[in-house]
């Protein structure tokens, strides 16, 4: 626990950075969430969760070369950082303990 | 076209987005869009597109706050310039001397601009000033000839002969040299003395404007005459003056043809009426086609002004064979008329030259007064660094960038520089008055109410705030805070080499002002006590212009006023020494036997003439009564002239023969050198003749009296008794003589005025300096004290280190202003020696002050009462 809290949204977009290994950028992020989750994601929410997670340096990014689409704009490739990768495992670990925690009956849907 | 979204929401997008995310998510946003297009249409693609703007709205994308640097900018500065006040005013005394330093050295600065922007902008007025140039003559002289060999006086046939041969001269005007003329008009008689005869085309190609009657005719006709303003005041008062009649020297009538404005001061060419030129040439026809007489001044209007090369090249044989052949050859030369007044060298100037010499030290001590000013700020400001370390360690700890103290401490110095411009332009509204008084003509103020001057002003105002203010501000911000907080930093001596450097520079600049008043006020002293080679003392001349009945009546009138007492002698002649003066052209016989032509200045006098003003003879005789022939056939001339007819020995050159101004005969006499222009110049050539009662102008008296006024009441009643219709116009020889000096004694009076300020600023610093430094030492020099140490061995001890610095830079300004002066020197024929005297003079008077000025505190220092200092905890 501790500092390195991650939000559900934030989580999704560390786990689909690193889904998509070396081609992490804001539309295909955008694409992959929502291809795989089937939910709908904002530019301002997806871009607003990247600025957080940099900030708290778990996401580093890099400008990729112009081209001549996006009205030459740059895409800016987002990698996970050694930091991010703690924090998605944290995360993650801490997930699968309160999971392992929960006594079997307690999901048996026959006793609800 | 592609399709593209709407502009407005990308404009939107880029105004809020943080500029460093904005071209990324741009691009996301764009990739997006096309692909809706594909796959929903354009419309809804470009809606959608401005939905995602608008949901990216959120904090993270925003651009900070940090980042809008206009908004954040604008509070810093209030910011700065908020605490600067709060510091000056919390440092009463140091920002009263820094405002005090800076004020007075931007005031005399301004004060200097005023001066020199007067000096430099003569005859600008005139709208045709580019395509004005003057003729100039060199009558006489061998190839090639010096700029110096040139005069601006002429002769008639120029002006016409240069209009008519090239096309490129479009109008000529020609002036005389200054008439005198008895003006009258009913109970309003007045001597006018600065009249001139001028071509019809004054008008056309000066801009002086008419206020009554026609630019065009108003010289055409004969008889015809334009007044000034305040000329036509005089003798019309509020009447209207076009068409009166005015009546000169008794017998001629004129006619009032045009009333002009008054000439603005910065003329160069000055008169007080003008008459039309073809006046002149019914009365003396002659002179009007004689290519040998000078008495003009020539204005020529160019088509252009780069016409005038071709012409100078054109025109170099005009006079050719036009001139008698025994004046020798002439040339012809042009000068603009721009810069005439400071650049000219030529001789026979129609009006007074400026000095550029004399402007380029004033402007030096405008400078040096505002150096000074600047080098004092920048040493308090050091010196009292100190205590404001803390401050500084303060707000370093707190977060303060260098960038942003430093701009904290230009802000405060660029305050003060403000508040000094301010006072100082409310300074020099007053004072440029006294300035005006100080040179002696109408300074105009307005030149700094004009917008180029108002931004100079806030230019310089920054420039000097931040140049002032850079120094102090990095060594202030240099400082560490932890260091500065522990309070280690008291001890360290920040800043003080440079300190040393800077009062060394400021006493050499003073130093050198001191010796350089020194040398002119000795110069102008020198110059009064030259031997003239006559007596100027007690010496009345009466002017009378020409005025034939006067002429006809001078030996009357000098029989009756050498029949009073008091008169001891009694001289008629054409001019007195420091009057103006013709050339003549003179042939004496040389070694050879041959007549050898020159043209030296001519007097003419009468028998008494030499007797009457102490002069001595060099060899032969002064024209005398006993000698018949004297009044047409004989000449003395003057030591200088001997050489140029190539004698040596003043003996050999008595009996030969003469001819000048259809006059021949033998030289009788030679008169030992008198000086008979102005001191400037060495003696030149003098030859002179007998002076017939059609060439007299002036009755000189030599007088003996205990009472000069009732005296001079008496020698008025015996002229109106005998000459009613002549004013008795009178100066004494000696003022008039030193009138010469005019200039020289304003320039005095200027240098000493502005050096004087200059030391008082270069004391402000030096006192706040020891204010400081006995301040810091308090408690050792109460500790010193009660060790025994007496109220002089802290004096000293105080003072010891300035004394040295100051000691340094005045042997640092010696050089340099002997330099300077020996080149200020060069303008004079006669030139005192500067010698070692004046250097001690200097230092002595430089010392003096200094330890007057550091006395003021260490005295005070040295004798507090070391209990009250070392308690003080």
């Amino acid at each position: 626990m501790g500092k390195n809290q991650l939000g559900e949204f934030e989580e999704i977009v560390m786990l689909t950075v690193g889904v998509l290994y070396g081609d992490a950028y804001g539309v295909s992020i955008k694409k992959e969430i929502e291809s795989r989750l089937e939910r709908k994601v904002s530019v301002g929410a997806l871009q607003s969760a990247l600025v957080r997670l940099e900030n708290k340096n778990f996401l580093i990014s890099k400008e990729g070369g112009n081209t001549s689409a996006r009205g030459g704009r740059p895409k800016r490739y987002f990698t996970i950082t050694a930091l991010g990768k703690q924090a998605i495992q944290q995360t993650r670990d801490m997930r699968n303990q309160l999971y392992s925690a929960i006594p079997e009956i307690a999901l048996d849907v026959r006793f609800s | 076209m592609k399709p593209a979204p709407f502009r407005f929401s990308i404009k939107f997008f880029r105004w809020f987005c943080n500029q460093n995310l904005h071209p990324s998510i741009e691009g996301d946003l764009l990739e997006l869009f096309e692909e809706n297009v594909k796959t929903k249409g354009v419309l809804r693609a470009k809606w959608l597109f401005l939905f995602d703007v608008i949901k990216l709205l959120r904090p993270d994308i925003i651009k900070s706050r940090r980042q809008t640097s206009h908004f954040n900018q604008l509070t810093m500065i209030r910011n700065y310039i908020k605490l600067g006040w709060r510091n000056i005013a919390r440092q009463k005394q140091f920002s009263v001397l820094n405002i005090i330093g800076l004020s007075v050295g931007f005031t005399s600065c301004l004060l200097v601009f005023l001066y020199v922007h007067n000096e430099l902008s003569y005859d600008t007025y005139h709208t045709k000033l580019d395509r004005i140039f003057r003729v100039l003559h060199a009558y006489g002289k061998e190839e090639p000839i010096a700029p110096e060999g040139y005069q601006v006086w002429g002769g008639a046939p120029v002006g016409p002969a240069l209009l008519e041969e090239f096309p490129e001269v479009e109008s000529f005007c020609r002036f005389t040299s200054p008439n005198i003329m008895l003006l009258e008009h009913g109970e309003n008689r007045f001597q006018e003395n600065n009249i001139l005869f001028a071509d019809s085309t004054a008008f056309e190609i000066f801009s002086w404007n008419l206020l009554e009657g026609n630019p065009a005719t108003a010289l055409k006709e004969p008889n015809a005459i334009v007044l000034t303003q305040s000329m036509a005041k005089k003798y019309f008062g509020n009447e209207s003056a076009l068409g009166q009649v005015i009546t000169v020297d008794h017998k001629d009538l004129v006619t009032v043809t045009g009333v002009m404005e008054d000439l603005p001061s910065q003329s160069q060419l000055t008169f007080d009426a003008l008459v039309s030129m073809v006046t002149f040439h019914r009365m003396r026809p002659n002179i009007f086609g004689y290519w040998g007489y000078v008495d003009f001044y020539t204005y020529v209007q160019l088509s252009q002004p780069s016409a005038v090369q071709a012409l100078k090249e054109k025109t170099k044989t005009l006079y050719g064979h036009r001139i008698p052949e025994n004046v020798g050859a002439a040339r012809l030369d042009y000068e603009p008329m721009e810069g005439s007044y400071l650049n000219s060298v030529a001789s026979r100037q129609p009006g007074p030259t400026g000095n550029l010499t004399d402007i380029y030290m004033i402007s030096c001590i405008g400078i040096f007064i505002l150096v000074i000013a600047c080098v004092n700020f920048i040493n308090l400001t050091t010196a009292r660094s100190v205590e404001r370390a803390k401050e500084v360690g303060v707000r370093k700890t707190l977060g303060a960038r260098r960038r942003d103290l430093a701009f904290q401490f230009l802000a405060e110095s660029v305050l003060i520089t403000l508040f000094s411009v301010i006072l100082a332009i409310t300074a020099v509204a007053f004072l440029s008055y006294y300035l005006s008084q100080l040179v002696g003509k109408p300074i105009a103020y307005d030149v700094l109410l004009t917008w180029q001057s108002g931004l100079l002003l806030i230019g310089l105002t920054l420039f000097i705030g931040i140049i002032a203010g850079l120094y102090p501000s990095w060594i202030l911000t240099k400082f560490r805070p932890t260091e500065v907080l522990k309070g280690k930093f008291k001890s360290s001596r920040s800043g003080s080499n440079l300190r040393r450097i800077l009062v060394v520079f400021q006493f050499s600049l003073a130093t050198l002002l001191i010796i350089a008043t020194t040398v002119v006020y000795n110069q102008l002293q020198y110059l009064k006590n030259q031997d003239r080679g006559f007596t100027e003392d007690q010496m009345l001349v009466i002017d009378f212009g020409w005025d034939s009945i006067v002429q006809n009546k001078i030996q009357t009138l000098k029989n009756e006023y050498l029949a009073h007492p008091e008169v001891v002698s009694a001289s008629a002649s054409r001019a007195v020494p420091g009057d103006f003066f013709p050339n003549a052209h003179t042939g004496i016989e040389d070694s050879n036997g041959d007549l050898l032509y020159h043209g030296p200045a001519i007097y003419e006098v009468d028998a008494d003439f030499i007797s009457s003003f102490g002069m001595e003879m060099a060899a032969g005789r002064s024209f005398s009564r006993d000698f018949l022939k004297d009044s047409a056939q004989s000449l003395m001339i003057n030591e200088a002239a001997l050489g140029l007819y190539g004698y040596s020995k003043a003996e050999d050159i008595i009996g030969k023969r003469f001819e000048q101004w259809g006059r021949q005969g033998k030289v009788v006499g030679v008169i030992k050198n008198f000086n008979y222009k102005s001191l400037h110049n060495n003696v030149e050539p003098l030859a002179v003749r007998y002076g017939q009662a059609l060439d007299l102008r002036k009755l000189s008296l030599r007088i003996q009296s205990n009472n000069m006024h009732r005296s001079l009441a008496e020698m008025e009643e015996i002229w109106n008794k005998l000459v009613p219709e002549r004013p008795f116009n009178f100066t004494y020889l000696d003022q008039s003589f030193n009138a010469h000096y005019q200039t020289e004694v304003r320039f005095g009076y200027i240098f000493g005025t502005f050096t004087s300020v200059a030391i008082f600023v270069a004391c402000l610093g030096l006192f706040g300096l020891t204010v400081y430094i006995t301040e810091q030492r308090t408690k050792e020099i109460g500790i010193r004290k009660v060790l025994g140490a007496s109220a002089a061995s802290i004096m000293k001890l105080v003072s010891k280190e300035f004394l040295i610095l100051i000691l340094l830079a005045m042997i640092m300004a010696i050089p340099t202003s002997w330099l300077g002066m020996n080149q200020w020197l060069e303008g004079f024929a006669y030139r005192m020696k500067i010698g070692p005297g004046i250097f001690l003079t200097a230092i002595f008077l430089t010392g003096l002050i200094a330890m007057a000025t550091m006395s003021w505190q260490t005295v005070k220092a040295a004798h507090k009462n070391p209990a009250d200092v070392i308690k003080d905890e």
